[in-house]
């Protein structure tokens, strides 16, 4: 039995690849958000994971840094064509590599810098 | 060297986190502008406001720097004293800067915790005023000793 009934109207896929992503974008438009926590926590997380698998103990501070300029590239790639992403979420991208980069600095210790 | 911080570390940590985060704004500035990008970063008020008024409180913090050193050159010991007949080296460069961070800080302050408006401003509040103690502290053992 094949459903017709989707759950949102399907993109026009006679358009491009282009148009099908933003018009996948309009419809949801909360994925440019989530495509970036995405990064964000795979960087992150796994980073962390990894770290602490091999020494037994995680920069944190570090892998925050790391994943925010992560994000901050990807978001920028998104903003150039409008429909991905909101300005709102690049501010707030921006921050994040401010409160990150607050973190990492002040974490160091004296022989670190 | 001691791994408590320090003065020098402080400081140091507080010129990383202004250069960084100047480094970043220009950047997606810059990004959107080569690109010509739909989404500026420059479409949002603040983020020019903070670019432009780090980079002119940055080069105030060069000439606090400049006269710190020059007030080190002057300083004076007197015979018999163990300390310095003044504490301007020791309170320039960091004041240069606090004014750098707190512009650079208002913007996850407005983006992220909310505005004037917002409840968690009493965090920054209580956050600023302990660092502002730990200063004060940090020049009274400077010139002093322990308290």
């Amino acid at each position: 039995m094949i459903f017709f009934d989707y759950l949102y109207n399907l993109p026009n896929a006679t358009e491009g690849i282009d148009a099908i992503a933003i018009q996948t974008f309009n419809t949801f438009p909360f994925m440019g958000a989530l495509i970036l926590l995405f990064v964000f926590l795979v960087v992150f997380l796994g980073g962390i994971t990894r770290q602490k698998i091999r020494s037994g103990t995680a920069d944190y501070s570090a892998w925050a840094i790391l994943a925010s300029i992560s994000t901050l590239l990807l978001a920028l790639l998104l903003s150039v064509t409008s429909g991905f992403i909101q300005l709102d979420w690049l501010i707030i991208v921006i921050a994040l590599n401010i409160l990150s980069a607050i973190w990492f600095f002040m974490d160091r210790k004296a022989s670190e810098i | 060297m001691s791994t408590t911080g320090s003065q020098i570390t402080l400081t140091l940590s507080i010129v990383m986190i202004v250069l960084f985060s100047i480094a970043i704004i220009g950047f997606a500035i810059g990004f959107g502008l080569d690109t010509d990008a739909d989404i500026k970063a420059t479409d949002d008020s603040d983020i020019s406001t903070i670019y432009s008024g780090s980079k002119s409180d940055s080069n105030s913090f060069k000439d606090s720097s400049d006269g710190t050193y020059q007030s080190i050159l002057d300083t004076t010991v007197e015979p018999g004293s163990d300390v310095v007949q003044s504490a301007a080296p020791f309170a320039l460069t960091p004041g240069g800067l606090i004014s750098v961070l707190t512009r650079i800080i208002s913007l996850p302050k407005r983006v992220i915790f909310g505005g004037d408006s917002s409840p968690f401003v009493i965090f920054f509040t209580i956050f600023f005023a302990a660092i502002g103690f730990i200063f004060a502290l940090l020049l009274y053992k400077t010139l002093r000793g322990n308290p």
